[in-house]
């Protein structure tokens, strides 16, 4: 067989003579929510791991929304607990509203959402990286980076220049960690600035410092940076909201958890909460179109980019004028405070412009400040520097994941943190690498994604980014990802059996449908099965042979979408069958794209620019071609053929 | 494209009057053939050639079967070359009857990169051949411009955004509450897509009208009478047109095909260009001029042993440009040089020193003919297949779609009409580009105000 795939990773191995010096194996610097994966994934894997953060007492903090899921995020939620991950699990022990998204439309695009009291959330997710073994809290300042001697040989000649081998961190109480391998995962903390109307200060999060020295370093090193923005909507005080006048928003009558490893019989384990609905007005707007000018963002003074898919209150009114309105939900931040996260109006418009707008909304009338909105504008690393194991390419023993890789949303950002913490352990004990594809997971796409893009907006996920998205649903991420995980070691033993039980269930009751016959005719179950019209659960509840599934209504639907889904499902398995062969096949961190003679400029220079993995990720760059992929193909042959022959 | 799935792609230009050859490579090709063979005699097993017939699902046509079992094949794989009749819809049937029963599409480079993958090609000759096929996709795409334009290529834009408008609305139904996009009602959707079909149907139906016209790549004989054109044109035709040492004696325009390395062309034979005499001569030359016009190469024939002032005015009314060939004839006859004065080789794509009588040089005509027509290094007919892979990509456009729309109408929710979508677009992503994933998110944030 040809171009066999191998899961390497980029940079080999720490020499011996590095190790010696070490304090741990791994350091992960940020205790967000890419932070808590990578600390617990590299952990499982057996690393020593020092988690460095600021603050000890914001581990877990939900920045912006307390909110966990969403669509096209709650199935990266489920696959991260697929994958070992706690966010799944701190999300279920803490959720004050569960609600599954779009349960109109099919399974496939079908997404849990919940949202979690956020003081709960920080509590458990800190429990979570306090009881994990091998993980060691360090409360500290990291401003620089450790540049140790090591191999650069395997690097390209004009990134040996700048490169260096990073063995550590320091602190700025002069505290110096030395590990193998350094996860930077401080979100929108790098040269931070926010924004509220015309005043700026240095911060990444409310009442919380900026880290200014880390991207100098990143600099030093030769990593381009860019510079995005986000923003976060006002908090206001639960008394001063005129809850008579609002609709009501509940959970879902039946919640479910995200996590197999919660117990049904006790969830949910919070009180059960709703939410509160309203709406903007012509005076909203006409206040803040009056005020336009006064907006940083319209100002000038913020240069970074915000998201498309999640607009400061400032854009929706200036960039769709026709809309008379828009809507707020109204969602407590936690049962035992008074805060209310006023989600639709996010805004970094002056304090008292904010106060007038906001009071002019149904409700709001009287509406007392917590805190203003404001925006955020931080740098990011433009993340085709990064391989697909979220390690840079140019910088050994640096690894970035969450929001600093350009980024948004805690699911996002876990899942990153997961896969560059597992990465990182795995390099260190000198074991294969773990990637997924984009056929296996909506972590695959993310990774895919972010590795061959520049992104000018933080990246969302959304369901439309995934080509195999009838394979990716949020009910059978443990299907496509346990037993990988546990093969690595990244699940327990606990979560593995599990696992297994709950397959052998649903293998038997497959076999079931296809033995039953309906009666009267010669379908079977499982034929009948596929008619639009025809539930399972009802199938279960009045067919005696299906009485010991009866009531398992997570596993009913699952059987039932994976037979009416089937023949789709087929053929995009298929599709991804032909397509496996190009996506395993790697292109060296070494391989040089200005040699690829016969190729058209245009693909060439992309090609170089964006230096994409495998050759799968390669045919996907917008301006490379069929037969430029076919041409790379055999340079890549060629290239492994020499090396073999070297 | 994994190398271990099979394959099959229109090998030949297929054009109105010539033969088109079907390739399949891979594994799976003598159950393909199982498949397709009809007849009495047994499915053919090994090396040879074999007459039979070939089943489309919907019919039989004759066919002339050429096997090659692996390793002695141009992949290395059992390689089986389907010649049909030149009908185009003849030939479409029967590629998608071999793409129902299993076999890939293959993509430009395919079968190529097999070659070399499987050690029949050496890298250099396997880089020649695919920085030919770049070119050629490139090409391609300016031959596509050019020669659709305000045709087809209009027509799939105009649709291609319709149906990128029907895939924005359904992506943001799935990928946003229905409180910041609205509820984009079904019979919407229903209606959008219906009419994306409707034209995507005409489309077909206009492509497949036109393809006619076209055919296989024309190369024209010009030149005074007598310069040897009959002679050279009999040659490479190997004797379809009358020939005469007398001057003036083709009174009509003759067509033939020429077989150029892997390729085939279509030879015209014409009037000379001074004897307009009586009336067919006129006809004749009327022929002559049109097929000029529209001719890819005019091969430029001339008697070497003419004198140079003659030569010169005859230069001059045969104007310059890129579709012009100087054939230098009579080379074997004592007194002619044996190139042409570089004076007269000036400006035109280029030039073969020949003897039409004795034969001497033809081999080399074809080559640089070749070279001029972009056809060489088995890339050869890329552009020309631009019509069959058109017709072939709408049409499985347009099955996807009403597949979807079936199941759509029938209760199927909608994230796999979405997927029905997205494959039709792939499908029209072969004649016209692609849309990404980034696509469809600019369309959809351009239409809705979205988020919280």
């Amino acid at each position: 067989m040809l171009m066999e795939p191998t899961r390497r990773h980029p940079h080999p191995a720490p020499p011996a003579g590095l190790r010696e010096r070490w304090t741990h194996d791994v350091l992960v610097v940020g205790g967000g929510h890419a932070g808590i994966e990578a600390a617990l994934a590299a952990a499982r894997l057996g690393a020593r791991v020092a988690l460095v953060t600021q603050r000890a007492d914001r581990i877990g903090e939900m920045s912006c929304n307390p909110a966990i899921g969403g669509l096209g995020k709650g199935q990266i939620v489920k696959e991260i607990d697929a994958l070992g991950g706690v966010m799944g699990r701190v999300a279920d022990e803490t959720g004050i509203q569960f609600r599954m998204l779009n349960t109109r439309k099919g399974a496939a695009v079908q997404a849990p959402r919940c949202q979690s009291d956020r003081h709960l959330y920080r509590e458990a997710a800190t429990r979570y990286v306090l009881e994990q073994p091998g993980v060691e809290v360090v409360e500290g300042d990291a401003q620089s980076l450790v540049f140790v001697d090591g191999p650069l040989d395997h690097l390209e000649t004009r990134e040996r220049e700048r490169a260096r081998w990073v063995g550590g961190v320091r602190l700025a109480d002069g505290r110096e960690l030395r590990a193998g391998a350094v996860v930077l995962t401080t979100g929108t903390f790098l040269r931070a600035v926010m924004h509220t109307g015309e005043s700026t200060a240095a911060g990444g999060r409310a009442g919380e410092a900026s880290a200014e020295g880390l991207s100098a370093d990143l600099e030093l090193l030769g990593i381009r940076l860019g510079r995005l923005k986000t923003g976060t909507p006002p908090r206001l005080l639960r008394d001063s909201i005129d809850w008579s006048r609002l609709d009501e928003q509940t959970g879902d009558e039946r919640p479910q958890p995200f996590s197999w490893s919660t117990d049904r019989a006790r969830f949910p384990l919070q009180p059960q909460i709703a939410c509160h609905i309203t709406w903007t007005n012509e005076r909203t707007h006409d206040v803040i179109r009056a005020n336009i000018h006064r907006s940083p963002m319209y100002a000038g003074r913020i240069q970074g980019v915000g998201p498309r898919y999640c607009p400061s209150v400032e854009d929706k009114v200036m960039r769709f004028a026709d809309k008379e309105r828009h809507q707020l939900f109204l969602e407590p931040e936690s049962l035992t405070t008074d805060w209310i996260y006023a989600n639709g109006v996010s805004t970094s418009l002056p304090a008292e412009v904010q106060e007038a707008f906001v009071r002019s909304i149904p409700g709001l009338e009287r509406a007392e400040f917590l805190r203003h909105g404001y925006a955020v504008e931080y740098d990011f690393v433009q993340p085709s520097q990064l391989y697909d194991t979220y390690a840079l390419r140019s910088v050994p023993g640096l690894s970035l994941a969450g929001q600093i890789n350009g980024t948004s949303g805690y699911e996002e950002a876990g899942a990153q943190g997961l896969m560059a913490g597992a990465n990182a352990a795995l390099w260190i004990a000198e074991r294969e690498a773990f990637v997924l594809g984009r056929h296996e997971a909506y972590i695959g796409v993310l990774t895919d994604d972010l590795v061959v893009s520049n992104p000018t907006e933080p990246y969302r996920m959304f369901t439309s980014r995934a080509e195999y998205r009838l394979l990716l649903r949020q009910d059978n991420a443990d299907a496509r990802l346990t037993e990988r995980a546990a093969e690595l070691g990244l699940v327990g033993d606990e979560q593995l059996a599990e696992f297994r039980e709950h397959t052998r269930r649903m293998d038997a009751l497959k076999r079931k449908l296809g033995e039953l016959r309906v009666p009267g005719g010669a379908k079977s179950f499982e034929e009948h099965l596929r008619r639009p019209d025809v539930s399972l659960a009802d199938l279960a509840a009045t067919t005696p042979e299906l009485a010991e599934w009866a009531g398992a209504t997570q596993l009913l639907d699952s059987v039932e979408t994976d037979v009416k889904y089937a023949g789709y499902v087929e053929r995009q398995r298929l599709d991804v069958e032909r397509l496996q062969r190009q996506e395993s096949t790697e292109i060296p961190a070494d391989f040089d794209f200005s040699g690829l003679t016969g190729m058209g400029t245009e693909a060439r220079e992309v090609l170089a620019r964006l230096r994409p993995r495998t050759l799968g990720s390669a045919s996907r760059i917008s301006g490379v071609r069929p037969p430029d992929v076919a041409l790379l193909a055999i340079h890549l042959e060629r290239h492994r053929r020499q090396g073999a022959g070297a | 494209m994994s190398s271990g799935s099979t394959v099959a792609a229109v090998a030949s230009p297929p054009g109105k009057g010539a033969r088109a050859v079907l390739r399949v490579s891979g594994p799976e090709t003598s159950r393909l053939l199982a498949a397709v063979w009809a007849g009495d005699d047994p499915v053919p097993a090994a090396r040879g050639m074999y007459p039979g017939r070939f089943d489309d699902g919907r019919g039989t046509q004759p066919l002339l079967l050429l096997l090659m079992p692996g390793p002695r094949s141009y992949t290395r794989e059992d390689v089986a070359e389907f010649h049909l009749p030149g009908s185009p819809p003849l030939v479409a049937a029967a590629l998608e009857r071999l793409i129902e029963l299993g076999a890939q599409p293959a993509p430009p480079g395919e079968f190529t990169r097999r070659a070399f993958l499987n050690g029949r090609l050496d890298l250099t000759r396997a880089e020649g051949v695919l920085s030919l096929v770049t070119a050629r996709s490139e090409g391609e795409r300016r031959a596509a411009t050019l020669l659709l334009g305000g045709g087809l290529l209009d027509r799939i834009g105009a649709l291609r955004a319709q149906l990128d408008v029907l895939r924005a609305l359904c992506e943001a139904s799935l990928d946003f509450d229905e409180t910041d996009t609205g509820h984009v009602p079904e019979d919407e959707l229903t209606e959008r897509a219906e009419a994306v079909s409707r034209g995507l149907n005409e489309a077909l139906a206009w492509e497949r009208a036109r393809e006619p016209e076209r055919g296989l790549p024309q190369v024209v004989l010009v030149g005074v009478p007598n310069a040897g054109k009959s002679l050279l044109f009999n040659r490479l035709t190997h004797g379809e047109a009358l020939v005469s040492l007398e001057a003036g004696t083709t009174r009509d325009a003759l067509r033939g095909t020429w077989t150029v390395g892997d390729s085939e062309v279509e030879l015209w034979d014409t009037a000379g260009v001074e004897s307009a005499d009586g009336d067919v001569e006129r006809a004749a030359q009327g022929i002559g001029l049109a097929l000029r016009e529209g001719a890819d190469l005019r091969l430029w024939v001339v008697d070497g042993g003419r004198p140079p002032a003659e030569l010169a005015a005859e230069r001059e009314a045969l104007g310059t440009g890129a579709g012009r060939f100087l054939v230098w004839n009579q080379v074997d006859r004592p007194g002619v040089p044996a190139e042409p004065p570089e004076d007269l080789r000036r400006g035109l794509a280029g030039w073969a020193a020949i003897s039409a009588a004795g034969g001497g040089g033809v081999p080399e005509l074809e080559r640089r003919v070749e070279a001029c027509l972009g056809l060489s290094g088995g890339a050869g007919g890329e552009a020309r297949e631009l019509s069959a892979r058109h017709r072939d990509a709408l049409a499985a456009a347009i099955r996807t779609l009403e597949s979807g729309l079936a199941a759509f109408r029938a209760g199927a929710p909608l994230e796999l009409f979405a997927e029905n979508l997205r494959a039709a677009t792939a499908e029209l992503d072969r004649i016209s580009g692609r849309t990404t994933p980034e696509d469809l998110l600019d369309r959809i944030f351009g239409q809705f105000c979205i988020g919280k």
